[in-house]
């Protein structure tokens, strides 16, 4: 490696400070400053100023781990994580579990464990029938609602002004997400200057 | 926590958090908490409002970890969202002031209060005016080098994590660091040879 200048060698006072010298570097470096007063006395005050800065540190309190563990709210991913799930599913598949017993027990002629499990199947095809009449029913609610509502003319103007009002307010809230992000940006820019 | 005699590092944390262990978010915490208080404390300028900040940004960070890309440090995601955070505060601050500078002219704006070292009268004044210089010296920097330094020497972020916190090339960030000490020493010469 060349002779650096003394400007690089300052340079690699700094990094010094930091630890962030190459092995190689920092040989180079202590056969200069063992000759150079200038780069000692350099040396001697970047340790000064590292002890000056690190001597005002802030001390933390001491209860201050303990107050943002409980500050810590329930977080949204939290739901979302495996674990979560482990205690609901197994709660699940002891209930089910049961209900095969039950079921199989408690039916007359089916002692089997399959008897079992088809007499679960028809019951879950039972719910699922339910359901789907339900839904339908709820449908055809709301379709008889909507035509009651539509066939007047008022009803239809109150419909109108109904669609129209949630489409303004749906234009002015993307309005003001665009202008707050706008904001924003140019605020933290300016910031950052 | 150690993990066969070795620390955990700060990914293997947050992975053990995600999976449910909520308490190891404490070593984070312990493990940032010095460095974001005194990084946010001079920016600041306060310590109340540093150790509020701190606990609003990890509470933070806590709420959007599943969002945290490994492929990242940890300590430079957490920082970028304290120096947002910081920057918030100190703009709302600067709302504030307006306000309370109409009301009260004669007040000179300091509201900060430096820890004490020496015992005895002397000791506390000297360590005031030592801390006071300290503070002005950081804040005549130009934001460019100021924020370098405070998070070289306040948050102990290595050059590479600086370099890609600020998206700056790393022969940079040394040359600002670099520039920014000779002007710390400047301010600071009279108080290097205590």
């Amino acid at each position: 490696m060349d002779a650096p200048d003394h400007t690089t060698l300052q340079e690699w006072l700094s990094l010094e400070a930091d630890r962030c010298l190459s092995p190689d570097k920092a040989r180079i470096l202590d056969q200069h400053v063992a000759g150079c007063p200038g780069c000692r006395k350099e040396r001697e005050s970047y340790a000064a100023l590292a002890a000056l800065l690190d001597g005002a540190r802030l001390p933390v309190r001491p209860d201050f781990k303990a107050q943002v563990m409980a500050a810590l709210p329930a977080a949204g991913w939290e739901g979302r994580q495996p674990r979560a799930w482990s205690v609901p599913a197994a709660i699940c598949l002891l209930l089910g579990g049961l209900a095969v017993y039950l079921l199989g027990h408690g039916a007359a002629g089916l002692s089997t464990a399959s008897s079992a499990l088809l007499a679960l199947g028809g019951m879950v095809r039972a719910a699922v029938e339910a359901g789907a009449g339900l839904l339908n029913a709820s449908w055809k609610g709301v379709g008889m609602v909507a035509q009651e509502s539509l066939s007047s003319r008022t009803g239809l103007a109150v419909f109108g002004v109904f669609v129209l009002c949630i489409n303004l307010l749906l234009i002015s809230l993307i309005r003001r997400k665009t202008l707050a992000g706008r904001a924003g940006a140019s605020a933290r820019g300016g910031a950052g200057r | 926590m150690t993990r066969g005699g070795e620390q955990a590092t700060d990914e293997e944390l947050v992975a053990a958090v995600l999976e449910g262990e909520r308490e190891r978010f404490g070593e984070l915490v312990e493990r940032y908490q010095g460095r974001l208080v005194n990084y946010l404390f001079r920016l600041l300028r306060n310590a109340d409002d540093a150790h509020d900040l701190t606990q609003e940004v990890l509470v933070k960070v806590y709420q959007v970890l599943d969002r945290y890309d490994s492929q990242y440090k940890f300590s430079t995601w957490l920082f970028r969202i304290a120096q947002n955070a910081a920057i918030d505060q100190i703009r709302r601050r600067r709302l504030k002031l307006v306000s309370l500078r109409q009301d009260d002219p004669e007040g000179d704006g300091r509201d900060w209060d430096l820890p004490s070292g020496e015992r005895g009268p002397y000791g506390e004044l000297r360590n005031r005016e030592r801390g006071d210089a300290i503070q002005e010296a950081i804040e005549a920097l130009p934001w460019e080098y100021r924020e370098l330094i405070l998070m070289r020497h306040y948050g102990e972020l290595p050059y590479d994590e600086i370099a890609r916190l600020k998206q700056m090339p790393l022969g940079t960030v040394k040359n600002k660091l670099f520039r920014g000490r000779q002007m710390l020493k400047e301010r600071l010469q009279g108080f290097l040879s205590d």
